[in-house]
This record gives C-alpha cells, sequence and structure tokens, in this order.
C-alpha cells in the first residue's frame, strides 16, 4: 500500500515536470578554473533558465587550439567555448564557427555599434561576427611615482612622446643601485608581439605591414633601451609578468603591462604606482594600443545554436560586472560603480579606445613568429632594425600570400 | 582443450602470451607513434587534418623546407654541442664522484644517494631553479660572483646569444650527473679488488691502475652511459623550456625544442614531424651502439 502510494508520488512529480524531459544540455569549454568567470556564468545562467544546463570543462590555456581543432575534426566539440582573440580567424576561416550576424542583428541585448573597435575587429572576419568578447585588456605604461619625485621629475607628468619615455628612462635609471629605468617584455612568444604591435600601429604599421620608417625607429628605440642599459638585457627573455616583478620590487622605475597586474601589484609594490598612456612616436600621433583577453565563440555544427546564443547575450550582458569581479577591461562602454584601482581603471578604460587587433589571420601564429624574430635579431644586435623587418615583411608577405 | 590449458599454464603457449603481451605493448606505444610520425613527415598537415590519415601527399618537401630554413644549421650546431658537452660532462663528473664514492668513507652510501635527489625532480622544476640561479639582474650565481670578487659586471646567463646555451648546458650537466655516476658506481663495484692489489704488488701507481684496468674493465658500462646520455640529452625538453625557451633569438635553440615549437605553437605538425624523424634516425644510431654495449656486458 505504502510503495504504492510512494510510486504513485513519483510517477504524478514525472509526468508533472515536464521541462526535464526538454531540458537542452549546452558544453562549455573555458580556460577557467572552477569559481572563475565561465563557472560563475553558467551557474548564474542555469538558475535563471531551468530548461538549460550548461557543462563547464576547464582546458589549459596552450592547449586550447590544438584540443578545439582535434574535438572539432572528430564531432566531440563543444557547443560554446572560449577563444582567444587572434585565434577567432584562425577557426572562422574554417567555417568551424558560427556566424552570429544574424542572430546579432534580431537581438536586443548585443549591439555591435556599442563595442570598442579593437575587440570588434577581434571577432569579424570577411563580414561574419564570430564571437563576443568577454572582455578586453590593453597595456598602458605603470610608473613609480616615489622614484620620479626622487628624481626630481614631476609625477603628475609622466612621458608623453617616445622622446620623453627615452629621457625619463635615462633620467630614472641608477645602475649603481639596481634600478632599470624601464622594464617590458621583448621575449621571443606572443608577448613580445604583444607589447611591439602598439608601437609599430602608432608608427603607421600593422601585422600585415611592418617594414615602415615608423617600425625601424621603434625597434631601433627598444634596442636602445637594451643597449644602454636602460632596461635589463633579460628583457630578451622575461615576458611580462616577470618584468612587471622587478617594477613591484622597486627595481625598474617604469614597466609596460596590463591591468592583470594589479591584483599582485597592491600587494607587492612599497611605494606609490600611478598608470599612464602608452607614449606616442611624437604629439598628435594616433594613439594605439594592444588587447588582449577572448571571446565567447560558438562552434558552427551546435546541436542548439538558440540557446548557446541565448547564453552568449547572457554574458554580454554582465559586461559592467567583469572589472571588479574578474578583472577584465569591458569590451563596451559602461558604467562601473566604485572600480577597483580607479586611477588605473580610468587609464585603461581610456587606453580601450585605441586598442587595436592582432590580424585578423588565419596565420597568426606564423605571422607572430617573423614579428618575434625581427625583435630578436634586432636586440641581440644579430641584425640592424631595417633588415630585420625587411625579412621580417619578407616572411609576412609568403604567410599572406601576397 | 586440456593440452591447450596446460600449454597456456605452463610451457611454449604461457612463453608465447608473455612475449605477445610486451609485443602489442610495443607495438601500439611505440611502433604505431613512429609510424605515424613517418608518415606525417610526408604529408602536408595542418591543425584540422591532424585527426585523419587521409591528407595529401608531400613527398619530401617537409625535408626540403626543412633543410633550407635559415634556422637549420644554426640550430644543428647547437644540438651538436648540447649533446657533446651534456653527455661529456655528465661522463666526466659522474665518473670522478663514482671514483670518489669508492673510497668508502664514513657516510659515502648516504651521500651518494642523497645525489640522486637531483635526478629525480622534474625537469621543469630544476630548469625554473637555474633559471633564479642564472637571472641576470638578481640571479644567484651572479651576486656570489660579485660578492667573490670573481666578477665585477654581471653576466646575462640567460638573455645572453653567446652564453645561453652553455647556460642549459651546465643545468642539464648537474641533471645527468647523478644517474651516470650511480650507474658507473655500480659498473666499478663489478671489478675485483684482486685486480687492483696484483697491480699494486707489480707496483703499478694510481694512474696505471686507472688506464690499465679501470678503464678497460668499464668499457661496456661506458658505451652504455653515453648511449643513454645521448637518448635523454636529446629528449632533453624541459630545461629548455624553464630556462630560456631557446631564445634569445634561438641561440639556444635546439631540435627538440624546435620540433615542439613548430607542432605546439605554429601548428606546422608536418615539420615538427620531420625534424622529429631525422632526430630518430640519429637516436637509432645510438641505440645500436647501446645494445651492442650492453650484448658484450652479457659475454663479458
Amino acid at each position: 500500500m505504502n510503495i504504492a502510494r510512494v510510486m504513485g508520488v513519483f510517477t504524478l512529480a514525472a509526468l508533472s515536470t515536464p521541462a526535464w524531459a526538454d531540458q537542452v544540455t549546452i558544453n562549455l569549454w573555458t580556460i577557467d578554473r572552477p569559481g572563475e568567470y565561465h563557472y560563475k556564468m553558467a551557474e548564474e545562467f542555469s538558475a535563471k533558465n531551468p530548461d538549460i544546463k550548461v557543462n563547464v570543462r576547464s582546458v589549459q590555456f596552450p592547449d586550447m587550439v590544438n584540443e578545439l581543432a582535434k574535438a572539432m575534426a572528430t564531432g566531440e566539440a563543444p557547443d560554446v567555448t572560449y577563444i582567444d582573440n587572434p585565434d577567432v580567424a584562425l577557426f572562422a576561416s574554417r567555417k568551424l564557427l558560427l556566424d552570429m550576424k544574424p542572430l546579432i542583428d534580431q537581438s536586443s541585448v548585443i549591439k555591435l555599434d556599442q563595442i570598442y573597435p579593437g575587440p570588434l575587429a577581434s571577432v569579424s572576419y570577411k563580414g561574419g561576427v564570430y564571437g563576443i568578447p568577454r572582455g578586453a585588456n590593453t597595456i598602458a605604461l605603470y610608473y613609480n611615482a616615489d622614484l620620479f619625485k626622487a628624481a626630481g621629475l614631476d609625477p603628475a607628468k609622466p612621458p608623453k612622446t617616445w622622446d620623453e619615455l627615452y629621457a625619463t628612462a635615462k633620467k630614472l635609471n641608477q645602475p649603481d643601485k639596481g634600478v632599470y629605468g624601464l622594464a617590458f617584455s621583448a621575449a621571443a612568444s606572443e608577448e613580445g608581439t604583444f607589447q611591439f604591435l602598439p608601437w609599430l600601429q602608432m608608427a603607421g604599421g600593422d601585422y600585415d605591414k611592418v617594414n615602415v620608417p615608423g617600425g625601424v625607429k621603434a625597434l631601433a628605440l627598444w634596442k636602445k633601451f637594451i643597449d644602454e642599459g636602460l632596461a635589463s638585457k633579460d628583457t630578451l627573455i622575461r615576458g611580462q609578468w616577470d618584468s612587471t616583478g622587478t617594477f613591484n620590487a622597486g627595481n625598474a622605475a617604469m614597466d609596460i603591462s596590463g591591468p592583470w597586474e594589479l591584483p599582485r601589484m597592491s600587494k607587492d609594490a612599497k611605494f606609490e604606482y600611478r598608470v599612464a598612456l602608452l607614449p606616442v612616436p611624437e604629439e598628435g600621433a594616433p594613439r594605439a594600443s594592444a588587447l588582449g583577453e577572448g571571446d565567447n565563440v560558438i562552434v558552427a555544427n551546435t546541436k542548439h545554436p538558440k540557446e548557446a546564443f541565448k547564453f552568449v547575450e547572457y554574458m554580454y550582458e554582465q559586461m559592467p560586472r567583469v572589472w571588479n569581479e574578474f578583472g577584465y577591461m569591458p569590451a563596451y562602454p559602461v558604467k562601473v560603480d566604485k572600480p577597483n584601482y580607479p586611477q588605473a581603471y580610468d587609464v585603461f578604460n581610456e587606453s580601450m579606445k585605441f586598442a587595436r587587433n592582432r590580424g585578423p589571420s588565419p596565420d597568426w601564429a606564423k605571422i607572430s613568429k617573423a614579428i618575434q624574430t625581427a625583435i630578436q635579431t634586432t636586440l641581440t644586435g644579430q641584425s640592424s632594425p631595417e633588415n630585420a623587418l625587411a625579412a621580417a615583411q619578407k616572411s609576412i608577405d609568403g604567410i599572406l600570400g601576397k | 582443450m586440456l593440452r591447450f590449458n596446460s600449454t597456456v599454464r605452463d610451457g611454449g603457449g604461457f612463453d608465447g602470451a608473455l612475449v605477445m603481451m610486451a609485443l602489442v605493448y610495443l607495438v601500439a606505444f611505440s611502433a604505431f607513434p613512429l609510424v605515424y610520425n613517418l608518415v606525417i613527415s610526408f604529408q602536408s598537415v595542418d591543425l584540422f587534418t591532424i585527426a585523419t590519415f587521409d591528407r595529401p601527399f608531400a613527398g619530401f618537401q617537409n625535408y626540403r623546407e626543412i633543410v633550407d630554413d635559415p634556422l637549420f644549421w644554426p640550430i644543428v650546431r647547437n644540438t651538436f654541442i648540447f649533446v657533446l658537452l651534456s653527455v661529456g660532462g655528465q661522463l666526466g663528473i659522474g665518473f670522478a664522484l663514482a671514483l670518489f664514492f669508492r673510497m668508502d668513507f664514513p657516510g659515502s652510501t648516504w651521500l651518494r644517494g642523497l645525489f640522486l635527489a637531483g635526478w629525480i625532480m622534474p625537469g621543469l622544476v630544476v630548469g625554473a631553479i637555474w633559471g633564479w640561479i642564472l637571472a641576470g639582474d638578481f640571479g644567484v650565481l651572479n651576486w656570489l660572483l660579485q660578492s667573490l670578487g670573481l666578477s665585477s659586471q654581471r653576466i646575462f646567463w640567460l638573455s645572453d646569444p653567446t652564453i645561453s646555451l652553455y647556460s642549459v648546458i651546465i643545468a642539464n650537466i648537474w641533471l645527468g650527473t647523478s644517474f651516470n655516476m650511480i650507474l658507473l658506481s655500480v659498473g666499478l663495484s663489478g671489478i675485483s679488488k684482486d685486480l687492483y692489489e696484483a697491480a699494486e704488488l707489480d707496483g703499478a701507481d694510481v694512474w696505471q691502475r686507472f688506464w690499465t684496468i679501470t678503464l678497460p674493465m668499464m668499457r661496456s658500462t661506458i658505451g652504455a652511459i653515453v648511449s643513454l646520455g645521448l637518448i635523454f640529452t636529446l629528449q632533453q625538453f624541459d630545461l629548455f623550456a624553464a630556462i630560456t625557451s631557446g631564445g634569445p633569438n634561438n641561440s639556444s635553440n635546439v631540435a627538440q625544442y624546435w620540433a615542439w615549437d613548430l607542432s605546439f605553437r605554429q601548428y606546422d605538425f608536418a615539420r615538427g614531424a620531420t625534424i622529429s624523424v631525422i632526430m630518430i634516425i640519429f637516436v637509432m644510431l645510438a641505440s645500436v651502439v647501446y645494445v651492442r654495449s650492453t650484448r658484450q656486458e652479457i659475454r663479458g
């Protein structure tokens, strides 16, 4: 009797919740760890939409492209995934990502003209829109205000042009005290390209046009920093995180890096640090800055494009939260109440207007390698800036099939 | 049925089963990847065709491109220097330590065991530690050299293109020495003490005993160690990844790191595989030496 009643209740329960039968599962790949951005987004979205369940899987950042390509070849790809912004073109060119343009045109949430030009360029490929930035980051000039004062410089007037940057670095350089004028990264990795490209873009070049007089000037200035001991020789092999570590320790008076440094810097740096926009070639020259972070993309052959897009829309709506909660710059202008690190936030936020895409090119990794080679051959003195950039131009033209 | 059971339990069938297990393992985990690698090196492969065999045949195109690459000869040279100095250094220092610990002073066995700690550590950890020691601005080694007055200027061990390769070699010698020492100690303990006593009675001095007894008796051990060292050294990837990433400007780049960079950074799997195939040929030559030297060991 009892058993029959219990069974009856179960049957009723099963019949009265048809949502269970219709529940859609979306698979999401991310580079985040549990508790970070995508895990939170998935949890919140599933709670608001009980008919959609989001399964999250973490993939190591360096393995993401490989893993995705493999999964797409074998039909085991997720529905939604994170892709670092220079890699979007690689997948978009193969039609492996869903072109969201038609969906966005009908969306009341996502408005393309709202998004900053840099992040928008990073998800656009040949007229289609293949992703939505989850946030962004960029680089700027950090400087040690205490060392500025000690050297008789006005910390309210950070260097604005390349010439001023050089002169300031020279004034702040104190080899006997183990203080370099400037720290940055010229490593033979994506980080080297990430740091150099804005200099090239400010001077009139770009990824497909590296052999320009401005590029030669930029590279010659980088070489001068190294040769004159204004920046450490280890700049050639050190990433941005380690270079900024030397700034935090007081061993470099200025540093070029991004907003991801702030949590550590606010703990480690025992001095007043400030942030300024990247110096430009000369007064009045156009600005440029790097564009980092990645995009939420939908895989082309997903079975649930509608639900996946709804999830992407939800994440887009959360943009006002990304700075304070996750440490990314918003990819479109939003109002952030009481931003963390307000002075830095204002500068990075301003800098976002000038952030420019790397590429787009399906062969970005090879183009980046050519730029890294030009940086490294110049800074080790094995080639002049002119020859290095001419060689890079030649290999880039080959890659782009010009 | 009964006969089948008994042959499996104890007889030819049992032997066959054991051999098959090893054979299946070798085919699945050694032969297949080797053949796959070889196949890839003759195809044009990209990121999206990596999961299929059906790819355009490229002939020797990949090989031509690798040899024509401006990096090819510098990297061959670096690889050669790296292998030669690493194996030489590991063997030389390992031999000296093995002879030292043979003197049986109090605590010698303990100390010898402790030396192995370095070899057990993962390459990436060892690399990170050497990275700190050798760092240009705030490295331990520069601090030591400067406070001892041996060097007035900082030496940029990792970012000076004329030094960086040797920095990785130093780390690799440190990493491999203890393994060499242990194998050589085993070899040394196999030499009968009577030989030395007889030689001493005949009036042979230390050097003569070393050259006429120790070295000839250790020939097969040394042969094995050199070929193993060659294989381990050609496999050494972690130290490059952790210490210099092959830089600056490829001055510390070697074949195995280049293969990885092509395959997994630039997604050029075909050329990455081509380098591996060229390296496999070298390792196979080393294996022949190794097999021959151990064969002699069994006979002798």
